[in-house]
């Protein structure tokens, strides 16, 4: 259970999709994330590079065979923040008395 | 704690956000529904030329079995731009997978038992074609079941 506090980092909007898909990942690919985000390749390598400043992303660049790879992963730091920022928007919703169903 | 201009209404969007991006995950990683009449096919083929009892053909088909499944699972780990959190399968999960394989073996096993204690002819075969109709015919509901498992898991660290 983590200590709701809320991130206002990870809170912004395309930050929050980012982090959010890499919550749920062990690692992705540049590539993945730039098309499940919609975002250019400028604009995703602004936005992790603030996120790696912050030690909340880990890249490693690496060759598969000829081709170049690019994998983030969240670090632990990263992780542990997205955990108390996801405890924190939970606990602003749950006084309030709203509910948040996942999807299925 | 802080939330600078926060409410409730946007904290709820931004929990359905971080919902909706852990399921795009999910359905992304999942097995191909091809993957398992694929698998099916070459568990047959290698069988049946096990069952031959002929070398040269075991020997082919050993051969062929090998490519064929490197060829699925290559596939299949090609097209993966991204590995999903294993924690996310949990227990649930886990158990639920080798359940899965468990009841495969032993329906490929008791059915290939059966079809040799009845006198039929190439009973291992006939024990791997029943396996293979049984993983084309739940391999997509155990996908769909894990997916559900996945993606209504608690979030943030198990909360």
């Amino acid at each position: 259970m983590s200590t709701p506090r809320f991130d206002e980092l990870i809170h912004a909007p395309t930050r929050l999709s980012l982090v959010s898909l890499l919550a749920a990942t062990e690692w992705a690919e540049f590539r993945y994330l730039r098309e499940h985000l919609g975002l250019s390749d400028s604009a995703l390598s602004k936005q992790l590079t603030t996120l790696e400043q912050a030690g909340y992303v880990t890249i490693r660049k690496s060759f598969v065979g000829k081709r170049p790879r690019t994998s983030v992963t969240l670090s632990s730091a990263g992780r542990a923040a997205f955990d108390g920022h996801v405890a924190a928007l939970q606990e602003i919703v749950a006084r309030s008395g709203l509910t948040v169903l996942p999807g299925g | 704690m802080t939330e600078p201009g926060t409410t409730p209404a946007s904290a709820a969007d931004a929990l359905a956000e971080i919902h909706a991006r852990r399921d795009q995950v999910v359905t992304a990683t999942l097995i191909p529904h091809w993957y398992w009449p694929a698998l099916g096919g070459l568990i047959i083929a290698f069988t049946a030329a096990v069952e031959t009892h002929r070398p040269w053909v075991v020997a082919v088909g050993s051969v062929a079995y090998a490519i064929g499944l490197a060829a699925v699972v290559g596939r299949v780990v090609v097209r993966h731009r991204a590995q999903v959190r294993t924690s996310l399968i949990g227990v649930h999960g886990a158990i639920t997978i080798a359940g899965y394989v468990l009841v495969l073996v032993a329906l490929s096993v008791g059915t290939g038992f059966a079809a040799e204690a009845a006198g039929l002819a190439w009973p291992a075969t006939i024990g791997a074609i029943t396996t293979a109709a049984a993983m084309t015919a739940t391999g997509l509901p155990l996908m769909r079941y894990l997916r559900r498992v996945m993606i209504t898991r608690p979030l943030g660290g198990g909360r």
